[in-house]
């Protein structure tokens, strides 16, 4: 005897379809004489072979018309296989649809004699199981209706619980549980494992591959009546979702092509701005089948976060972006549109002629005090406190001061800020810095976060890969095009709100830092990648050394010379390259107006860091236009 | 002769379902009307009426009693009827069903002659009635009539499994036989005496209409009171085996191929 309770063996079956046509006297005395009479034969499945264990639970996975109702009503003895056996072992509920032979018109209670009958069952036997059956469909109090009065999901209810009434050797369920509640769909599964840890063999049809994965322990992919693949659920149900995916994909696309050349090149979104924020919003809905123009002022794409190949180094144009994240959504993602390495970010301070590391930390006291422990850094940082004695700071300085006491101040946050803001502390507001982190333990690492890292290769990649296939246009102003063109549905706006008004309720205020690069002949200018200066008397900020955001690249192939920027704070006037919002009250006020009149803009998308005057780290950019681009989808 | 047990074993197997199948056309017959399976006597009762009426006079000499007479006739002739016609319907109509089960498909074509015996039985009691309005003679013979009923029984499942198969293919069998169905009832000596017919039609009629020799058992032992003729008895039997041969082996031949079909 063989040890699989279902044995089908290269199993072929073939319609004739010619044939089915054929169905009165007529048309087949006139094919009789036309001769028309022959075969066209068409293979609903072909040389498929599957042998089931005992107490297996197989799942088949196919897209509609793939062979899956035809496989099952062979097992189940329906269908007689052209070619091949199916050998099946024990007895099987040979119904491949829950309720099939429910008669309308009959009460569920002789329904349910009817459909035990159909299962093979005898009067008795349903006598004896008939109240477990009642009781697990739950239709006590509609026992003697007419079954036509009932809703799909208690009759499928009242079919399942027919049919694993006795536990079948072979249990066949197609797509039946789809139609039941929660509650419904739990009790069946639970039913199920009952019933499979009782040594009954299950064969799952279902479209709906999450059920297949907790159901089953196999699955049989069967694609055009051939068997594509067979084995563990996990691999054939990733191997199966991957293909539709692409299928999905490819479909839509044509789709996309066909309306194109229907009517000529209209959009459903007009994005402004090719940054992060517009790259991942446009790459999201190409996904989806939605077709969009990116437009950029600059003449690249990228927005602040471009990178420029310079004799090797790739310059960060716009600053030091350092990517990190505690979103693992988001790592994932952006990891597939560039390869990252593990760069951590530990930047230097230097004041005057002394070096510190940063952020504060016990490498950063250690320095500053000779202390060992952060007990004693604490213990100094609390003593400077309170010799201050300030009890309500009035401007930033007091409020720093209360903070971390006099040296931290002084060496590491007094010149910096004064420079960055161009006035004296005395000047500056207290609420700019609303608490200042401490670190008391040896750690160097700048961000907080569980993922870090820089792009091998730059950053741009990132945005030329995630708007690889959509059309961009760079040089190209949004307010001039608009003008031009009006072949576009809606239009996602990430450049400056108060612009896209036309500034009509006056400027919003920005931050703005100005660079100086420079390419020096020496091997290594600073041996860092960030180094802050925070003395008022240096000009700048900090110096970036763009080589080392690459370390892993330099260390490989040491280069002769290097590129630094200098950093400049400089305070911004309208019409120069804002960066960093102001988020004083003025500003916000100003901005609130703004988000009402963009409100009232119905077919505008405000996004990004200038879109919602909001400061933005790449990781939340990312998220938000993933966000974004979801809620839109869902319309 | 494995193979024989087994389709014993399957039948007995499945004797539930035929009770239920039985018992649903029953019951659903008359579902909602306010006399439920009282029509199943008055109908032919009614019908007898019409009849009577229409052509009593036609034949009124020739025979005493006519309703009686066209009664015992067309009580079988009813069966015949409904019961192949049925039968007939009884694998298309169930397609749905049979292409999701794996249920013995002649159990279907079985269980709508076995209700429309039922039904028939039931109108016996139609017989009854009017034999006792009539004030007819009941002859012991009478109680004889199960005998005949199963060989109809026998006759009608062979027809109505070789009419099922044949639907399957042609759906214009159904055309045909309706009208194979009208010219039946009137070359069968329901409605008029046999003797009115020219002598080779009688002939005939006498030799290969099956109906004839149904009709003709029945009304010797309910109208007349006498045993049936010999040849009409064990050619009722004959009749009925030769037409269940045919109508199971060609059922037989083709069932695995229903399900491309319907």
């Amino acid at each position: 005897m063989s040890k699989y309770v279902v044995d089908a063996d290269h199993v072929t079956i073939r319609f004739n379809l010619s044939n089915e046509k054929i169905n009165n006297l007529k048309e087949y005395a006139i094919k009789l004489v036309k001769k028309e009479l022959m075969f066209q034969e068409f293979l609903a499945l072909d040389d498929v072979s599957l042998k089931v264990k005992k107490g297996e639970a197989w799942g088949l996975i196919g897209v509609n018309g793939s062979g899956k109702s035809t496989f099952l009503k062979a097992i189940a003895g329906i269908l007689k296989p052209y070619k091949g056996t199916i050998k099946v072992r024990g007895n099987i509920a040979p119904m491949i649809e829950l309720g099939a032979g429910f008669d309308g018109e009959l009460t569920a209670r002789e329904n349910i004699y009817m459909n035990g009958t159909l299962l093979g069952h005898s009067k008795e036997f349903m006598d004896e199981h008939f109240d477990e059956i009642v009781e697990f469909a739950n239709i006590k109090k509609f026992l003697d209706s007419p079954i036509k009065n009932y809703s799909s999901g208690m009759k499928a209810r009242l079919g399942f619980a027919v049919a694993t009434v006795d536990c079948p050797d072979v249990l066949i369920v197609d797509e039946a549980l789809e139609v039941g509640d929660m509650n419904f769909r739990k009790k069946c599964r639970e039913r199920m494992s009952e019933l499979l840890e009782g040594g009954t063999t299950l064969l799952f049809v279902s479209h709906n591959i999450k059920t297949v994965r907790e159901v089953c322990d196999h699955a049989i992919w069967l694609d055009k009546g051939k068997m594509k693949m067979s084995g563990e659920v996990a691999e054939v149900c990733d191997a199966y979702q991957e293909e539709q995916d692409r299928l999905d994909l490819e479909r839509r696309q044509k789709k996309r092509e066909k309306n194109f050349k229907k009517k000529g090149k209209v959009y459903d979104y007009l994005v402004v701005g090719s940054g992060l924020y517009g790259a991942v919003f446009a790459r999201e809905m190409e996904n989806a089948g939605k077709r969009c123009l990116v437009l950029e002022k600059r003449p690249h794409v990228g927005g602040n976060i471009y990178t420029e190949e310079t004799d090797g180094i790739h310059v960060h144009k716009y600053g030091a972006h350092i990517f990190h994240t505690s979103d693992v959504a988001v790592w994932n993602y952006v990891k597939n549109y560039a390869p990252f390495n593990n760069f951590i970010n530990s930047p230097i301070a230097v004041y005057k002629d002394e070096l510190y590391n940063l952020p504060f930390n016990m490498n950063t006291f250690s320095k500053l005090w000779g202390v060992r422990t952060p007990a004693e850094a604490k213990a100094k940082i609390a003593e400077q406190i309170a010799d201050l004695n300030i009890t309500e700071p009035q401007n930033l300085e007091e409020q720093a001061l209360s903070l971390v006491g006099t040296d931290v101040y002084e060496k590491l946050i007094k010149g910096y800020t004064e420079k960055q803001w161009g006035r004296d502390c005395k000047d500056l507001p207290a609420f700019i810095i609303k608490r200042l982190p401490l670190r008391f333990t040896y750690n160097n690492n700048y961000f907080n976060d569980k993922y870090q890292g820089i792009p091998v290769g730059g950053y741009t990649q990132i945005i030329e890969n995630l708007l690889d296939g959509i059309d961009v246009k760079t040089n190209t102003d949004f307010f001039k095009y608009k003008k031009k063109y009006k072949n576009f549905k809606k239009v996602v706006f990430t450049g400056m709100i108060d612009e896209y008004f036309d500034y009509k309720l006056g400027h919003l205020e920005y931050r703005t830092v100005r660079f100086e690069t420079e390419r020096v002949e020496e091997e290594s200018y600073q041996g860092n990648a960030v180094v802050n200066y925070t003395d008022r008397e240096v000009p700048y900020t900090r110096i970036i050394e763009h080589k080392y955001f690459e370390p892993e690249k330099e260390a490989a192939q040491p280069k002769e010379y290097t590129i630094i920027s200098k950093e400049y704070s400089t305070e911004w006037k309208p019409g120069m390259e804002p960066y960093y919002p102001v988020n004083d009250e003025k500003n916000s006020k100003l901005y609130e107006a703004y988000q009402e009149l963009a409100g009232k803009e119905k077919n505008v998308i405000f996004g990004g860091r200038l879109g919602q005057y909001k400061y933005y780290d790449m990781d939340k950019v990312i998220a938000a236009a993933l966000a974004e681009a979801k809620k839109e989808l869902k319309k | 002769m494995s193979a024989f047990r087994y389709r014993v074993k399957v039948l007995y197997q499945y004797k539930d379902l035929i009770k239920e199948l039985v018992s649903r056309d029953l019951k659903l017959k008359y579902r909602r009307s306010f006399l439920g399976y009282i029509w199943s006597v008055l109908n032919p009762l009614l019908i007898m009426m019409v009849l009577t009426v229409v052509f009593s006079t036609m034949f009124n000499k020739n025979i005493d009693n006519y309703p009686v007479y066209l009664l015992s006739g067309r009580v079988l002739y009813d069966f015949l009827k409904l019961s192949t016609n049925n039968a007939m319907k009884s694998v298309t109509g169930n397609a749905a069903l049979l292409k999701k089960t794996n249920v013995p498909k002649y159990i279907f074509t079985l269980a709508k002659v076995t209700s429309c015996m039922v039904d028939m039985v039931l109108s016996m009691g139609a017989l009854v009635i009017v034999m006792l309005v009539t004030g007819a003679k009941f002859y012991w013979t009478f109680l004889l009539f199960p005998v005949v009923v199963l060989q109809m029984y026998i006759f009608c499942c062979g027809l109505g499994f070789l009419l099922a198969t044949l639907n399957v293919f042609f759906r214009d069998i159904v055309y045909i036989y309706n009208a194979i169905t009208t010219a039946w009832l009137y070359l069968t000596p329901i409605i008029y005496p046999l003797e009115r017919l020219p002598e080779n039609m009688q002939f005939l009629i006498r030799e290969f209409n099956p109906m004839y020799y149904y009709v003709q058992q029945f009304r010797d032992l309910v109208y007349t009171g006498c045993l049936p003729q010999a040849r009409v008895f064990y050619g009722g039997w004959i009749i009925a085996f030769i037409m269940l041969v045919i109508g199971v082996t060609v059922f037989q031949r083709k069932k695995d191929k229903f399900i491309l079909y319907i």
